[in-house]
């Protein structure tokens, strides 16, 4: 116990002593979930203040192009122009302006859309009320142009064909009812009114945010992207630690330890010691400032209320699995340039596949397997349950355990692999 | 030489390190009477420090067996290690702590504390004249100042045995003298010493026998005069050193 504390004490120091890089453990941190959270929460808030730029040709003047048009404007997700250079467009300066990413995207309704719909409608209505089978349905098709910058997200193609898809359908059936309603009163002994008058919703949707328990958790950008960050940014601890340890071997400070009484188990488990208090004061940090300092660059505030021991018994388990992690590429690593490389590239890897950038359930299959592997995920999951579905700790035990055997496991890779060293060399 | 008076009992050592075919130390039999001061010589590469580090438990070696104050290296290292002291050739030092944190450290991993502890860092920074810097970071010592203090960190628990690896490398005239007095008067105290250097003249005054190993063999050991009377002659220790190992260049 005594070695134990010599040992501890000698690596707070060290830690203390340093204080760039005393600065670099807590503030950088803080400043990537900061800056991180702040963005993903800005980002469609910025959308909608500054309006994705969308060029129109409104050919139809017309239902079709009208509500098109209305709709787009008033989604106030676009800043609608009708002019290109003060000129009214054609096809061909829609597209340079699209191509040269001065507009996101383009839009070209063909003129009479909206009468080349009717007219179709309508001859198909005949066809239906002739009941003669020989007449063929007219099919004139109308095209909606839509040009899109490459640099767009698919994701705002989609949402855009999808709106255009719905407004389209909404005239198509006022057309057809129209119609309907007229060939009706045509060929029918019986008067109906407008048909159009029985459009109304019928079917409707109820959202809501389901968690475990009674109370209901209304996820925000805090809750979602702290957690994620955190992670990423305790697992970071790998590289002062690792380097630490080769600055150790190789300053021959390491070896002057192992002439004395104490272990390599040892001098490691005192590195846990330490290294753990860092990682929970980061820990602890990070959350206060999403606690109490989000607010003030008016962001939503982290909720962690009645979750306190939970978040922090998942905190203690990652920052062992870094921490163990640590230990495995500062005892396998020679220099500081493979450790720091290896050390910095495996964590965005394991970040990156355990659903810290993008959701593990919109990734490949393959690499939704994979995602089970990283640490980071089973810490991202725990984090997730305890903050957005309401778990409580015996919910998210298998995390913290899983996360106990990987730095377990990477302990027992150091040890077997100090052990080869001093017998092989 | 009886079984009584032995520091340290070397039997057929052999070495070999991972993709050598040949090993770097080569069945090396040797005995080290207590409180002696025992030099182990060579040329670069010769397996001195590979002999030093297997001697401390910092490698396993392939083959031969080792006893230590009694002790057998394979099997009681962790009483091996409570009688040793090891000076090696690096500055194993926390240059972010003081001396005094360096010292209190290594006082207690080996198991020195409270005032025992303190008396005995404050003798050794008074012998080795570092009272007055006892405070300021070990980075910002001067060489002569950090080979002390590393010194001093082997000696910290009074061991029985103490490794010398290079211990006054790049120090000055002042500084050397420090350490080679004081060398002296610790073994004289009863400390069997291990000593490694290519200051043949120092080895020469310090040594009480010696050995020199070459391409991981034992060329010849003893005290100086016998080494002398083996190979008739009344040279100094350089020259006899050049006789015996060649006068190629060494990597």
């Amino acid at each position: 116990m005594r070695v134990l504390f010599a040992l501890a004490y000698k690596d707070y120091l060290v830690i203390i002593r340093d204080r760039g890089g005393l600065a670099m453990l807590f503030l950088m941190p803080l400043a990537l979930v900061l800056i991180m959270t702040s963005l993903q929460d800005n980002t469609f808030k910025a959308i909608n203040e500054s309006g994705i730029n969308l060029v129109m040709l409104n050919r139809d003047q017309d239902s079709l192009g009208m509500i098109i048009e209305k709709e787009i404007i008033n989604s106030n997700f676009f800043k609608v122009h009708n002019k290109i250079d003060n000129r009214i467009p054609t096809e061909k300066s829609i597209r340079e302006a699209v191509a040269s990413g001065k507009y996101q995207i383009g839009i070209i309704i063909p003129a009479k859309a909206t009468e080349r719909i009717r007219e179709q409608v309508k001859r198909d209505m005949q066809v239906v009320f002739s009941g003669d089978s020989t007449v063929k349905p007219l099919n004139d098709s109308v095209f909606i142009g839509l040009y899109i910058d490459p640099a767009t997200k698919n994701s705002l193609r989609s949402t855009l064909q999808g709106s255009i898809r719905e407004f389209t359908a909404q005239v198509e059936s006022h057309i057809i009812l129209n119609e309907l309603t007229q060939q009706i009163n045509r060929h029918l002994m019986v008067k109906v009114g407008d048909l159009n008058r029985m459009k109304h919703g019928t079917v409707f949707y109820r959202e809501e945010y389901v968690a475990r328990g009674d109370k209901n958790v209304i996820p925000n950008s805090a809750q979602h992207n702290v957690p994620a960050w955190t992670l990423f940014a305790m697992f970071f601890i790998v590289i002062p630690f690792a380097s630490s340890m080769i600055r150790e071997r190789e300053d021959g400070s390491q070896s002057r330890l192992l002439t004395m009484p104490c272990s390599y188990g040892s001098i490691m488990v005192s590195k846990i010691m330490v290294y753990l208090v860092v990682c929970y004061l980061q820990f602890v940090s990070i959350m206060a400032m999403g606690v109490y300092l989000f607010p003030l660059f008016g962001l939503p505030a982290l909720d962690v209320s009645g979750k306190l021991i939970s978040l922090s018994v998942m905190a203690f388990a990652a920052a062992l699995a870094a921490i163990g992690y640590g230990i495995s590429v500062g005892t396998i690593a020679r220099t500081h340039q493979q450790a720091a490389i290896f050390a910095s590239i495996s964590v965005v890897i394991l970040a990156a596949v355990g659903g810290i950038w993008v959701p593990v359930f919109i990734m490949p299959h393959f690499f939704r397997i994979l995602s089970h592997i990283s640490p980071l995920n089973w810490g991202l999951n725990g984090f997730y349950d305890i903050l957005v579905r309401n778990s409580d700790l015996a919910d998210v035990i298998h995390y913290v355990l899983w996360m106990l055997l990987f730095s377990i496991g990477c302990l027992m890779v150091a040890l077997y692999y100090h052990r080869l060293r001093k017998e092989f060399a | 030489m009886s079984t009584d008076n032995i520091a340290i009992d070397i039997q057929d050592l052999t070495k070999y390190y991972r993709g050598f075919e040949k090993p770097a130390i080569d069945r090396i039999s040797l005995r080290i009477g207590e409180s002696s001061i025992f030099g182990l010589l060579g040329p670069n590469g010769a397996g001195k420090t590979t002999m030093i580090r297997i001697l401390c438990g910092l490698l396993i070696p392939t083959g031969g067996k080792v006893m230590i104050g009694g002790y057998s290296l394979r099997n009681e290292l962790t009483e091996i290690r409570r009688i040793i002291g090891v000076v090696p050739q690096e500055i194993a030092l926390f240059p972010s702590l003081t001396a005094r944190e360096n010292l209190f450290i290594f006082g207690g991993i080996c198991g020195l504390k409270g005032s025992v502890l303190k008396q005995r860092i404050n003798e050794l920074l008074s012998t080795f004249g570092l009272e007055r810097s006892q405070g300021m970071q070990v980075g910002l010592y001067s060489g002569g100042m950090k080979r002390r203090l590393n010194l001093i960190a082997g000696l910290l628990h009074k061991p029985r045995i103490l490794f010398l690896d290079e211990p006054t490398v790049g120090v000055d005239v002042q500084s050397k003298s420090v350490i080679m007095e004081n060398l002296v008067e610790i073994n004289r105290r009863g400390t069997t010493i291990v000593y490694t250097s290519h200051y043949l003249e120092e080895a020469e005054s310090f040594c009480s026998s010696l050995a020199i190993i070459d391409e991981g063999v034992i060329i010849t050991q003893g005290s100086l005069n016998d080494i002398r009377k083996e190979y008739k002659s009344d040279a100094g220790l350089e020259e006899l050193f050049l006789e015996l190992t060649g006068k190629n260049l060494r990597d």
